[in-house]
């Protein structure tokens, strides 16, 4: 039994992404999974325009009907890169006599925050800045998740079935559409789908059937990303659903789903909105019917595809499955499920506290981890180069040792 | 005239009087600002309340004036004034100094207060030997000028004493403040805090458990030896506050008087405490090892009913503590138990297969409570230290860590400064470095390392151990008999205090000729650069503050 004091998390939901409203609901559904007795939590809401806020008010789902910065008790925070500070700072440019700022120390962080600008490794950098223990993946597991192009390059190393798929850049298809349709019709068949690389939900995804379709769905998909995908469609299959939860060696399964609304391709709506809170009530078969072989196949794909990404904590793992031939494609890697996949882990008995306790425990112990490594070198490089001038600097290769604590 | 002259020698004993308050401040700090304990030391020598040089001036001046007094001249009367007070108050070179004079905040006050004492000092004193008025005897006043000068230097210490004495409440005033702040500062950062203490072996242990449970939590160490209620303060103060990240605070706590050590859980409130060893260390100030075992005994009352106490079985005073019921959490560790045959209610962590070779220490820690064990590699000299390594073991485990954590982390542990640092002289002499504050444990460790070497000629240099009370004399000549076994030369640094390890080399059989007793660490520093030749090992065993005579 540790003699330390109560874990303070700090909550981050909202952010500047097409599922701000989303990730308010995840936000809210984690805050309420946490024990009061042993967590101290604090809400922090970055609103559509990247402003940050925290105040007890945030707790309630009902306060985000309202003006948010006009609510009582509602701060300005921001979160410091500055290691000493470890956390936020609250009130950060204050104003009046009576005004001033402090710092409101977090032991984790947790993003809750699903898309760009949280799901995509932005804000795991500003928690290593700030070297705060966060939950979920670091910042190379979350951008290559993120990225539809670069992700399947990393799964193919790793022998993880992906589906075949053409990658060009916004610039390329101004310049030469002619050349990009020329190219997608060599290596691809129709239908096809079209894809921003690094957009989270089902936005700008949009499927073509024929030339006309392609070129007007790369125009819509370009305006929400600079590079764009298009991939070989998958007919004839179901989509299969498994979370995984862990780090380094020990990833572990959860029971596959399958949501039935595959048939009419899930559009944003059906994925997200359509019921009160997050995904709970999606239309959905939990376990999915499969064979037992086939599941086991997908649950140690799913985790094989979490290490070869480096993934820590948690991602809910999409499969393109065909139960009849056995075919098995990885579609792609949420590292910030919605409602954290709460509903996979109950069939396991963890309850959603477990979820998120669990996550923070995992947290901890990465960030245990980075303290093993060695950051501080100390040469004598800046000294030598006072005293020749800069000219002339061309290695950095000075004998270095390491600092002494 | 005259009265300008007379002025002009008043000044120049003034301004050596400040001089001299200047000089003398430095033994002052060194003794903490006790009047008591400075003014023992000054008094304990007569060459330091009575220099010789100023008072053989006086005469020298006295005498002259009166060999003189025919002339009635002016001029050569302030001549011989002059000239007097230049001899007596002219600084002497400073020689060897190990602990510089710290210009501190507080040092500046102090300072400027003595010279202002010195100042009315002085002006009441040559006023009254203006007053003295001897018909027809002009010299008379240069005499008594000359007599008041030499007061003043005289009283140089008193000045200071003085000036201590006038800034105290002004002082205790800064203390509360600064103690406040600290008291903030640490409440705001909100660390676990671990209380360390004991008559020795504090600051490695400190030293150990920081760097241990910095490889999983964000801990923060008092730096050095800072173990007093202000160097505690100091530490928060300039490098704790407002550093967020930090987990784990470890504070050393020394104990000069009972109380101390209240005062600074009082101040910190220890969550977890650590007592290492009691021991005679400071005796002379506790009076017994009860006193001593009372005081360090206060960081354990100042635990919280649910907090955790660590303690050094080996030690029976230390012992006798963890047998006592409070706080509930209480863990003993031993490095003499074994683990096989450990009594109930015994020692958790116990070491087995000690073995220390040149390269470091090597022994198995096994957790008695879980049965688990780790094998523990370190590259630290002296035996005492697996008693050290295991005290943080215990917390370490207890905060959460594996012993596995505990055994890698234990690896990359680097000596505290110079607490038995070993390294290689230019001239391929290997030096170690134990030159803090040597203790009754800590120098049978020493002199075992020192033995491991197969150099021909093994040096140990000591001054002796001091501040042991009535036991000083007993344990020196201990000192004396064990280092018989373990080195072949002997240097000794002050012939009076080290007579009893002499008496104990020679009870032992010791070769005579190969003792030499000297009067300073340079001499010894020459004599084994001269002596000594490549592969052969110097242990420097305890270095005494500047206020010890050699």
């Amino acid at each position: 039994m540790s003699s330390k004091r109560m874990t303070t998390v700090g909550v981050l939901f909202g952010g500047r992404s097409v599922e701000h409203d989303v990730s308010i609901v995840t936000g809210h559904q984690v805050m309420r999974a946490f024990d009061g007795e042993r967590f101290e939590v604090v809400p922090i809401y970055i609103d559509r325009d990247g402003k940050w806020y925290t105040g007890d008010v945030l707790n309630d789902l009902k306060s985000f009907e309202q003006d948010i910065p006009q609510l009582p008790g509602v701060q300005e925070v921001i979160l410091s890169p500055n290691v000493n500070h470890h956390g936020l700072i609250v009130n950060p440019l204050p104003s009046g006599l009576f005004g001033k700022s402090q710092i409101k120390r977090l032991d984790v962080i947790f993003p809750a925050l699903h898309g760009t600008h949280g799901e995509d490794g932005t804000v795991q950098g500003l928690c290593e800045l700030a070297d705060i223990a966060y939950t979920g993946c670091g910042v190379l597991a979350s951008a290559l998740a993120n990225d539809k192009i670069t992700s399947k390059v990393v799964l193919r190393q790793h022998s993880v079935p992906v589906l075949d798929a053409v990658s060009f850049t916004r610039a390329e298809w101004e310049q030469a559409p002619d050349n990009v349709v020329a190219h997608i019709q060599s290596v691809l068949q129709f239908p096809v789908f079209v894809k921003p690389a690094t957009l989270g939900s089902s936005i700008g995804i949009a499927r073509a059937d024929d030339e006309a379709a392609l070129r007007r769905h790369i125009d819509i998909a370009s305006s929400f990303d600079r590079r764009v995908l298009v991939e070989a469609a998958f007919t004839g299959g179901v989509e299969i659903n498994c979370a995984v939860m862990g780090r380094d060696s020990a990833v572990d399964a959860s029971v596959l789903e399958q949501p039935v609304s595959w048939e009419e391709f899930l559009s944003f709506e059906a994925k997200y909105l359509h019921g009160g809170e997050g995904m709970k009530s999606a239309e959905r078969i939990i376990p999915a019917p499969l064979t037992d072989e086939l599941t086991k196949d997908i649950q140690e794909l799913a985790v094989r595809a979490f290490q070869a990404i480096d993934g820590h904590g948690t991602a809910r793992i999409d499969f393109l499955v065909k139960p009849d031939s056995g075919e098995i494609y990885l579609n792609e890697i949420n590292t910030m499920p919605g409602s954290l996949a709460f509903y996979l882990w109950q069939e396991l008995g963890m309850s959603p506290r477990d979820v998120v306790e669990k996550l923070v425990k995992l947290a901890q112990d990465a960030q245990a981890d980075k303290r093993r490594n060695t950051y501080n070198y100390q040469t004598s490089l800046v000294s030598v180069t006072a005293a020749r001038g800069l000219k002339g600097v061309k290695g950095t290769k000075q004998a270095a040792a390491p600092r002494t604590e | 005239m005259v009265d300008v002259f007379l002025l002009i020698i008043a000044a120049i004993w003034l301004a050596g009087s400040c001089w001299r308050i200047y000089r003398q401040a430095h033994y002052y700090q060194i003794e903490e600002y006790m009047s008591g304990r400075y003014l023992r030391w000054v008094m304990s020598e007569r060459a330091r309340w009575l220099p010789n040089r100023p008072l053989i001036a006086l005469l020298a001046a006295i005498v002259f004036t009166f060999m003189l007094v025919e002339s009635d001249d002016g001029i050569l009367m302030f001549i011989i004034g002059a000239v007097a007070a230049i001899a007596a108050a002219y600084p002497a070179r400073v020689t060897e100094v190990k602990k510089a004079f710290r210009a501190t905040a507080r040092a500046k006050r102090l300072l400027g207060a003595s010279f202002v004492v010195a100042l009315i000092l002085g002006i009441i004193l040559f006023w009254l030997a203006g007053r003295v008025q001897i018909d027809g005897f002009l010299e008379a006043r240069f005499v008594l000028t000359a007599v008041a000068g030499w007061l003043l230097f005289t009283l140089a210490p008193i000045a200071l004493v003085l000036g201590n004495a006038l800034m105290m409440p002004v002082e205790a005033f800064m203390r509360r403040q600064f103690v406040q702040r600290a008291r903030v500062a640490l409440a705001e950062i909100d660390p676990v805090v671990i209380g360390i203490t004991g008559s020795y072996g504090k600051t490695s242990t400190k030293h150990a458990l920081a760097h241990i449970l910095n490889g999983r939590y964000k801990t923060y160490a008092t730096p050095k030896s800072y173990n007093t209620l202000m160097g505690v303060c100091l530490a928060i103060n300039n490098d704790l506050a407002h550093d967020y990240s930090v987990e784990y605070f470890i504070a050393e706590m020394g104990a000069y008087i009972p109380g101390e050590i209240e005062q600074l859980c009082d101040l910190t409130h220890p969550r977890i405490g650590i007592v290492v060893e009691v021991g005679p260390q400071h005796l002379e100030r506790f009076g017994s090892l009860e006193n001593v075992a009372r005081a360090k005994y206060e960081l354990i009352k100042g635990l919280p009913v649910d907090g955790v106490a660590v303690f050094n079985w080996d030690n029976p005073y230390v012992r006798e503590m963890y047998e006592r019921d409070y706080p509930s959490t209480r863990i003993a560790v031993s490095r003499e138990a074994h683990p096989a045959h450990v009594p109930p209610g015994g020692p958790r962590f116990v070491a087995s297969a000690v073995d220390e070779t040149l390269d470091g220490l090597s022994f198995t820690v096994h957790d008695t409570q879980t049965g688990e064990q780790a094998a523990i590699v370190t590259s630290l000299l002296g035996i005492h230290n697996v008693t050290n390594i295991l005290l943080a073991t215990a917390v370490a485990v207890h905060e959460g860590m594996s012993l596995a954590d505990v055994a890698r982390r234990v690896r990359t542990l680097q000596p505290a400064e110079a607490r038995l640092v070993r390294k290689t002289t230019a001239q391929g002499i290997t030096i170690l470095n134990d030159a803090y504050s040597a203790n009754p444990v800590g120098i049978i460790s020493a002199l075992r390392a020192l033995s491991l070497h197969d150099s021909k000629t093994k040096l140990l240099i000591t001054p002796g151990m001091v501040e042991l009370g009535q036991l000083q004399e007993t344990e020196n000549r201990k000192l004396g008999e064990i280092a018989a076994d373990h080195a072949t030369d002997v240097i000794l640094i002050g012939q009076k205090q080290t007579a009893p390890i002499e008496q104990g080399l020679r009870q032992a059989g010791f070769p005579a000729e190969r003792i030499h007793v000297m009067d300073s660490l340079r001499e010894a520093q020459d004599w084994y650069q001269t002596h000594l030749q490549a592969g052969d090992t110097v242990l420097f065993l305890n270095d005494l503050p500047d206020t010890y005579s050699t």
